[in-house]
């Protein structure tokens, strides 16, 4: 492994291990409160301070981590293997397959993310689940879309061509042609889309929907101690700064090294 | 009668006055005003308030900050002997922004309306609105003393028949001080100097309203010398503002009470002990300082000093009593299951409690009660949904607990609202399943009352009954708050929220 | 040969069009009626605020606006109002739909252009120098650019603008709009974030572009690393970044409705939330079938950049 991957795994590793970990290790409990305590500065009692209700901010961020790692690995699985199978596929067989999965990969792009999203978290209010199905959804035709796209541009190579005039099998051809240049983009991109899920739950957060204290995930920690920005601004900077290793660590494992 | 005292408020004048003259440059000025709320429509009964605020459309009545009823379009009025019927005397030079003089005719007509759609007047118990030789005549079916409180309601503002077109509103042509000049929903209402109005002209002589609905836009713009008024300062914010050279904040308390909506026909809260018991496990100095940012807003008792009238300053206050609480669960039968909730019969001591997020500080509330309830065994979970689930909850009687803001002076009267909410069959946003005979009877008393020694006593006894029964839970007192920058000067806070006074205002 | 391709590929998206008017707004009609809650409720309390909002008000909503007709019959009565070209009036401010959708899309289309192109002039250059040399300074600090704009959710992005730009400086607006440099905040509070994702995915396709065999040929031709690209790779890198600039565009409606939101941009993201909660089923109809054609639109302009970009593609086309 290159110091790149290195690298990328350990930072991977920390934050995972942080999520694994903390909540069993962290002796504080996440929804216990400290009214007159609000807002602490890290060091001292609470090592990273507290939040705008006095609650242990390393406690939180913990089960935040192990919450928005699990929701994000749903999210981004269920987006990223069908995108990637339908997306080889549609590249594969090209002409009514190709058109119908476009499509289909289309419709669902013309309805506005947010739109289903919305819709599906409105038919089961203080679940998180829906809102990751939401994003998964959109996400998909992500990894179907530029799937397809490299897939085709490979598969119309004189590299392909050779494969199949010597008889070999698909299988072959999307092992030794297909996934050496596929791998990285998908990586990239799931590294990418965990961020999205994350954020997405940020982004709902802001607008009033998906809250459900006291549990939080690293999204909605960050719209919850927004309103302190100023006053705290330390807080609102270690989920994001979670987010930021782990997100960092999945890229660099995901990258494509020199040749 | 004319200038009855109904709330008693500390009015804020901003004071604050830097050198320097008046230029050209000031006179051409426009005022930037930013608050919270959107111009969903230019219809009176739905964002009437937006056009009542800037002084562009006229109520009958006014009312002074401290609550005080002040003639508006109306310049007098007076009930008959009957207790029946009223005469509101309309200021006779008063015109329209399209130049047409306010008639009787026209009066009638808008209040008509406003009575036939949702809003306070719908409420009331009108029999006959009529015009007469430059006055309107309004006869109730029983005597109704809060009559001239409600017309100052922004939903009875009165409208030039030009603003409406086969029963739209398509524009919003008032009698006030102002007109629109631009009016973009559902953001933006640009305003000027009416050369027509009877009165004086403001000396500001143009102003521009955006709604932005986060408080963190409105606090920025205000540090960043962008709004000259900002209404609606959160919390947080407020001790950076205070110490902002730039900006004035002017903070008052108001009418709004942060309150537990309590099921009284649940089975474990329909004793009044449960709801004391409730509310003795509440931190409410906590909430006061950790969420409101403000000691004095924690609620010793449904009424806030604020509201003079109705406050009973000998009543015990609530306090956070959890060995209290505990006694008062254990008589009730409640023992502490093996999780550390309370079991009785074989169940667990578990509600929900719904509440919603268009105030921001409300779901954190919910989750401070949480947090406390729990001390005391009781299970709280929380649904943060849409605002109208509370009303539909109470209707099918599966609101366990809903934790909401009550304005007590949606009409400067806050009588409106205690009926509405204390009623026989509870209310909406009130009481819900509690049924209190000395409490009905006080009520009826109260709104046929026009004896003011009587009214004061008549107010005690309600206060005094829901304190001992909590139908529903004090928590806190709201504060109203704004960010003036120093350019202007004769700033007033209107903690009845009718109008942003821009006439009195002036550049410094 | 070009042109045919294009011809065929617009013919498609205007097919494409209106299937998705048709099948997006009916979604968002039957879909918003199954929700749980009280309709009429909501749109009382979208309409008077809540302090008003009662059964009282929701039982004279559900009469004003006929809610309690049979759904066949409401939906019926919508399509035939849509093939006249008449969205129907806003439940909850009462206003001609097309009306306030002009107003919104014109402010929606401008900032969501903006903060495209804004995403593309940071994302682009950024990818492609990254790639050329992966490893290398430039790569490693553009990733780390890249992943820092990622992971800063957008409000906290414009709030970290703002205080810069507006308080700190005072040469911005930090809110409203109407004015040329009342754009600058929002556009680049939603394009940074883009800009991040595309340049690396730019990035990864032109080191794809780098390593394969006519690019390490073209250099033993004796062409340096920039003119190898330009001359060969630029288009095998395009392809992907096409197709992920597609998807993108779909997903910046989520960026918008913060960046409309803090910054009291008047935009249809905000307005669609709003009526999603409100449950004011015409104007989410309106915003969702303006967001859709603006997509199919824009999909359009990525399709046909993509042909361009792989001739190979134009044959089956």
């Amino acid at each position: 492994m290159s110091g790149r991957r290195v690298a990328g795994a350990v930072l991977f590793g920390a934050v995972a291990a942080f999520a694994a970990l903390g909540p069993e290790v962290v002796a504080a409990d996440p929804a216990r409160q400290s009214l007159a305590d609000y807002l602490t500065p890290p060091g001292g009692a609470w090592l990273l301070g507290t939040d705008h209700l006095g609650r242990s901010l390393l406690a939180r961020l913990a089960h935040a981590a192990r919450l928005s790692l699990f929701l994000a690995a749903v999210c981004v699985f269920s987006a990223a293997l069908p995108g990637t199978l339908l997306g080889i596929l549609a590249a594969w067989a090209g002409g009514l397959v190709d058109r119908a999965l476009s499509a289909l990969a289309d419709a669902v792009l013309a309805l506005p993310g947010l739109l289903l999203v919305l819709l599906i978290a409105s038919f089961a209010p203080g679940r998180f689940w829906p809102l990751q199905v939401g994003f998964a959804l959109t996400l998909a035709v992500e990894f179907f879309r530029v799937v397809r796209g490299t897939s085709q541009r490979i598969l119309a190579g004189p590299a392909v061509e050779a494969s199949r005039l010597l008889g070999f099998g698909p299988l072959y051809i999307v092992r030794r042609h297909l996934w050496p240049d596929l791998a990285p983009l998908i990586g990239t991109l799931a590294a990418l889309s965990a961020a999205a899920c994350v954020l997405g739950m940020a982004a709902l957060g802001f607008v009033g929907i998906g809250l459900r204290p006291p549990e939080a995930d690293w999204g909605l920690m960050m719209t919850e101690l927004f309103p302190y920005h100023a006053e705290a601004p330390w807080a609102i900077a270690q989920p994001i700064a979670l987010l930021f290793l782990t997100v960092l660590g999945l890229l660099l494992l995901a990258g494509r090294e020199r040749a | 009668m004319k200038r009855r005292t109904v709330l008693a408020f500390p009015a804020y004048v901003a004071a604050a006055r830097l050198g320097g003259g008046r230029s050209s440059a000031a006179e051409a000025r426009t005022l930037q005003v930013v608050a919270p709320w959107e111009i969903t429509s230019l219809d009176p009964s739905r964002a009437g308030f937006i056009f009542t605020r800037l002084s562009v459309a006229e109520t009958l009545v006014g009312a002074k900050p401290d609550g005080a009823l002040v003639p508006q379009l109306a310049q007098s009025w007076s009930v008959a002997a009957d207790r029946l019927t009223w005469t509101f005397r309309l200021r006779s030079s008063a015109r329209f922004h399209d130049g047409r003089p306010v008639t009787p005719a026209d009066v009638a007509a808008a209040l008509e309306r406003a009575a036939a759609l949702p809003g306070p007047l719908r409420a009331a118990p009108i029999a006959a609105i009529s015009p007469t030789e430059g006055a309107v005549e309004i006869r109730t079916s029983r005597p109704f003393v809060s009559l001239p409180a409600f017309l100052a309601h922004s939903s009875t503002q009165i409208l030039s028949p030009g603003s409406f077109a086969g029963g739209e509103t398509v524009a919003v042509i008032g009698s006030g001080p102002y007109r629109t000049t631009k009016i973009e929903p559902p953001q933006r209402v640009e305003i000027a100097g009416f050369g027509g109005y009877d009165g004086t002209p403001p000396a500001v002589a143009a102003a521009a309203y955006l709604a932005a609905s986060r408080a963190e836009t409105r606090v920025l713009m205000a540090e960043a010398g962008q709004a000259d008024l900002a209404f609606t300062i959160d919390p947080a914010s407020r001790q950076r503002l205070r110490r902002n050279p730039r900006v004035t904040l002017l903070e008052l308390p108001i009418p709004r009470v942060v309150t537990l909506k309590v099921n009284c026909a649940h089975p474990a809260l329909s004793d009044p002990r449960a709801r004391r018991a409730l509310s003795a496990a509440i931190d409410r100095p906590g909430v006061a300082r950790a969420i409101l940012r403000n000691e004095s807003a924690a609620a010793t008792q449904l009424f806030p000093p604020a509201l003079a009238e109705w406050h009973v300053p000998d009543l015990p206050p609530l306090v956070r009593d959890l060995a209290t609480a505990r006694g008062l669960l254990a008589e009730l039968g409640w023992q502490p299951g093996p999780d550390g909730v309370l079991v009785r019969d074989g169940k667990p001591f578990a509600l929900t409690l719904r509440t919603f997020p268009d105030r921001p500080e409300l779901p954190l509330i919910a989750a401070a009660l949480q947090d406390q309830l729990r001390e005391v065994g009781i299970r709280v979970s929380v649904a943060v949904g849409n605002s109208g689930d509370i009303p539909l909850g109470h209707r099918d009687g599966t609101l366990e607990l809903a934790l909401l803001a009550r304005n007590f002076a949606l009409v400067p009267d806050p009588l409106g609202t205690v009926l509405q909410d204390f009623g026989p069959d509870g209310g909406d946003w009130g009481a819900m399943g509690w049924r209190h005979q000395g409490m009905q009877r006080t009520l009826e008393a109260l709104s046929a009352a026009f004896d003011p020694a009587e009214r004061g006593r008549l107010r005690g006894d309600v206060a005094r009954i829901l304190h001992a029964e909590l139908p529903v839970v004090p928590i806190g007192w709201y504060d109203h708050s704004l960010a003036a920058s120093r350019r202007v000067d004769g700033v007033v806070l209107d903690p009845l929220e009718l109008s942003y006074h821009l006439p009195a205002l002036r550049w410094t | 040969m070009i042109l045919r391709g294009l011809t065929a590929a617009l013919a498609k998206r205007a097919l494409q069009a209106v299937v998705v008017a048709v099948a997006v707004a009916t979604i968002a009609f039957f879909a918003l009626l199954s929700l749980p809650g009280d309709q009429a409720m909501r749109i009382a309390a979208g309409r008077y605020g809540y302090d008003i909002a009662d059964t009282a008000a929701a039982a004279l909503v559900r009469a004003e606006l006929g809610l309690d007709r049979p759904l066949v019959e409401r939906y019926l009565l919508w399509l035939a109002d849509l093939a006249r070209g008449d969205l129907g009036r806003s439940f909850v401010s009462g206003e001609r739909v097309v009306g306030e959708l002009a107003h919104l899309f014109r402010h929606t289309l401008v900032l969501a252009v903006t903060a495209f192109l804004v995403g593309c002039l940071v994302g682009l250059p950024l990818g492609w120098l990254a790639g050329l040399s992966p490893g290398g300074l430039v790569d490693r600090a553009s990733l780390a650019a890249a992943v820092l704009a990622r992971a800063l959710p957008g409000f906290a992005l414009g709030i970290l603008l703002i205080l810069l730009f507006s308080v700190g400086l005072g040469v911005l607006p930090a809110a409203g709009y109407g004015s040329v440099d009342a754009l600058v905040l929002p556009a680049l509070t939603v394009g940074v974030g883009l800009g991040g994702a595309i340049s690396r995915v730019a990035r990864d396709s032109t080191v794809a572009a780098t390593t394969a065999p006519f690019f390490a040929f073209a250099r033993l031709k004796g062409l340096s690393a920039l003119q190898a690209l330009l001359r060969h790779g630029v288009r095998n890198a395009a392809v992907p970044v096409i197709a992920y600039l597609g998807v993108q565009l779909a997903q910046l409606i989520e960026g918008l409705v913060i960046a409309e939101t803090l910054f009291a941009w008047p935009g249809l993201g905000h307005a669609m939330v709003h009526a999603i909660v409100a449950r004011d089923v015409p104007m989410v109809q309106g915003t969702a079938l303006v967001l859709g054609l603006m997509f199919v639109a824009l999909n359009g302009a990525v399709d046909a950049a993509s042909l361009a970009a792989d001739p190979r593609r134009r044959a089956a086309a």
